[in-house]
């Protein structure tokens, strides 16, 4: 059977969740692995919930927050980046490829630019395949 | 958890939603989530009929949490808490799920948007059990408004505001009033003259009581949040003033598109080609002539220079089209044996009284040739040795489909509008968006056009996009109108989404304080943990997600709220 990447986003509200919103209003169509979460900034996006994410069962998970400088909340987005480079370090130590977590800002006019980074990156999860930490640790144990 | 009663409500929103997803089988499939008690599907749950379908569900099962499967949040949110409210319980009680703007609207496949709708549906259920109470607090609002731009806009927004008697600083960073409407004749379509409009407005700014007016300056930022905003006006000779405002409208307007880089037009090359706005100059002269003082014989009016266009700007300038019959029907008026050309690529002559003006204008005896965009631009090239002209305008006529020349005289360029350079700093200083464009977002394009993102922020004329004149001041207008209905209340309601330390948990290394943008967070020598100014925290939740002890949540937003959301996503073994 062909394998259907999930892929759990977050995006703040102001800028990437709007950015997404407007895809829908263009009616541009993108991969259906998405499922987004609301957050008000992304410097809310606890590095535990991208863990939760991928415990739960996600392929990968998606950060989007407002570019460089347009934060809603001044510098939210840095933050996240900070805890961004942290994260992928140590995703990378417990085995976990640096493709399954992706952050990338989408302002709100970016509808066209979040349609295409869904898709690229269901794309790059489907060659990668399934998120297998899981059964893995279980051969360990 | 004990007593919690949840109640879904999916929207077909007519066809918008139910052409994709399978409702019924949605509904179906939700009936079996925790703590549901009953599942429900409508045309329009948004209709009068459909909030009262909510409402006595609320009442008849007695639900303490509401989830509501429609449109976007940012669209009825707010809509729905009210909802929730008439019913009697705490409006943030509810959770929206968005499966109009990111399910039916982005996807084809229905088996796909089905299951996607299911499992966000699933996880707003897990996340809504989680929902506490919230009440709205309220911020009291300083009456004085800051405008910044002294255009047609800012002048009107500013006048209404200070005739209702409250204070308006208003800030123009040139040395006088009036915008791009200064610079004009005559206004279409009754050809009124702008001066006899706009001088009598700029005297009353000029003496008004209650305009504080700082020409010649700018601003470089803005603290505060709305009610309680701050800034330093610079003005020139190195004068900086400090301000106190409750609200502040943008009304920066826009600046005209510069021809010279679009080479078919010889802008810059032939002395005889001018933009709209130096012909604007000429007609103000009282006299319509060449720059070698003649009298044209061939006047060529051509549209859409820098719109419609990919090469330049994708969007319709708006103005250019009924300005374009202005010219053509000034010079008309002024040099009856003058011949006009006008070279347009669709005639937008919509408006009241406009299409009249057009055939006014069209019995003229103008001479109206429609060009091809993709074909190419129209071309000015030089005039032939026999010709008597300097100009020849080539075009491919679309109609008959043939190439065609017009010697020509004069060349009158209708440039678009585009955004200022530094909108995007303007933007940034006011904490708001910009579209691809780079005009101001506003907070919704039917529902809410003069409001933005930000509470307290207001974008009036042609910042937002192109506009004509009765446009922009109908704008300026509602703004004024909002700002004045919330001065005279002195309070608003404000977001109860904030972050809250938990004093047992706060281990006082004040990491959070170094992360609040605000200063929200401040440092209790005694007790020696963090404590949240409610009134600064604006609830973006970067302190929660620092805490290394979990001892702030970000109420709405909490760990456990959206921990439960991810496992509602997977939950089941749907998913794939």
């Amino acid at each position: 059977m062909e394998f259907k990447p999930i892929i759990v986003s977050f995006l703040c509200n102001w800028c990437a969740y709007t950015g997404a919103d407007l895809a829908g209003t263009s009616r541009m169509k993108y991969a259906p692995n998405i499922r987004i979460i609301r957050v008000m900034c992304s410097g809310r996006i606890d590095p535990v919930f991208v863990l939760k994410s991928f415990r739960e069962g996600a392929d990968g998970v998606l950060m989007c927050g407002c570019h460089p400088g347009d934060c809603h909340y001044h510098e939210g987005n840095y933050k996240c980046l900070r805890r961004f480079h942290l994260l992928q370090k140590y995703l990378l130590q417990m085995g976990i490829e640096k493709e399954r977590l992706r952050l990338d800002w989408i302002s709100a006019s970016e509808g066209r630019q979040f349609m295409e980074l869904v898709d690229e990156m269901v794309e790059s999860l489907r060659k990668l395949g399934p998120f297998k930490i899981k059964e893995e640790m279980e051969t360990f144990i | 958890m004990e007593g919690i009663r949840i109640g879904v409500f999916i929207c077909w929103c007519g066809t918008n939603i139910a052409r994709i997803v399978d409702i019924e089988a949605v509904t179906k499939e939700a009936e079996d989530f925790p703590n549901v008690v009953i599942s429900k599907n409508y045309k329009y749950l948004c209709s009068d009929p459909g909030q009262d379908l909510i409402i006595q569900d609320i009442r008849d099962h007695n639900l303490n949490r509401v989830v509501v499967a429609a449109c976007s949040p940012n669209i009825h949110e707010k809509t729905f808490r009210k909802v929730l409210e008439k019913a009697e319980i705490n409006g943030y009680f509810l959770e929206i799920v968005n499966i109009r703007e990111q399910v039916s609207w982005v996807h084809d496949d229905g088996d796909e948007a089905t299951r996607k709708a299911t499992a966000l549906i699933r996880a707003a259920v897990f996340r809504v059990k989680h929902h506490e109470a919230l009440f709205k607090r309220t911020v009291n609002i300083i009456p004085t408004t800051l405008i910044i731009g002294g255009g047609i806009s800012g002048i009107n927004a500013a006048l209404e505001i200070a005739d209702a008697g409250r204070d308006v600083f208003l800030v123009e960073k040139k040395n006088k009033l009036g915008g791009i409407a200064a610079n004009l004749d005559l206004s279409y379509p009754y050809m009124t003259n702008m001066g006899d409009m706009l001088d009598p407005l700029i005297d009353r700014v000029l003496s008004h009581l209650h305009i504080t007016l700082f020409l010649g300056s700018e601003i470089k930022y803005i603290l505060g949040y709305i009610g309680n905003f701050e800034t330093t006006v610079y003005s020139g000779n190195n004068k900086q003033t400090e301000i106190v405002f409750g609200n502040v409208i943008i009304a920066t307007g826009l600046k005209p598109f510069d021809p010279g880089n679009i080479e078919e037009y010889g802008y810059g090359k032939f002395p005889n080609v001018f933009t709209s706005l130096e012909f604007e100059r000429i007609l103000k002269s009282g006299k319509i002539t060449t720059r070698e003082g003649k009298d044209p014989g061939n006047i060529t009016i051509i549209h859409c220079v820098g719109s419609r266009n990919e090469r330049f700007h994708e969007y319709c300038s708006h103005t250019c089209c009924m300005t374009a019959l202005k010219y053509a029907y000034q010079i008309k008026s002024e040099l009856p044996y003058a011949n006009v050309f006008d070279i347009y690529s669709d005639m937008r002559s919509f408006g009241k009284g406009c299409e009249e003006f057009y055939t006014k204008v069209s019995r003229k005896n103008v001479r109206f040739f429609l060009f091809n965009q993709e074909n190419g631009l129209p071309k000015i090239v030089k005039g032939g040795d026999h010709s008597d002209c300097d100009m020849l305008v080539e075009l491919d006529e679309k109609i008959t489909g043939k190439k065609i020349g017009i010697p020509t005289d004069m060349v009158i360029l209708m440039v678009g509008m585009e955004a200022h350079g530094d909108a995007r700093d303007i933007a940034h200083l006011a904490g708001i968006s910009t579209c691809k464009n780079n005009f101001f977002i506003e907070k919704h394009p039917k529902l809410d056009p003069v409001a933005t993102s930000t509470d307290g922020v207001y974008i009036i004329g042609s910042c937002q996009g192109p506009k004509d004149i009765s446009e922009s001041i109908a704008q300026a207008r509602a703004a004024a109108a909002r700002i004045l209905g919330v001065v005279s209340q002195g309070y608003v309601p404000v977001e109860p989404i904030t972050a809250e330390v938990n004093e047992d948990i706060c281990c006082g290394c004040k990491t959070c304080l170094k992360v609040c943008p605000y200063t929200a967070i401040r440092y209790d020598l005694v007790k020696k943990v963090s404590y949240v100014n409610e009134i600064l925290c604006k609830g973006c939740g970067t302190c929660s997600s620092a805490c290394s002890t979990g001892a702030i949540r970000c109420k709405h937003f909490t760990d456990k709220q959206i921990l439960s959301q991810i496992e509602g996503l997977f939950s089941t073994s749907i998913e794939v």
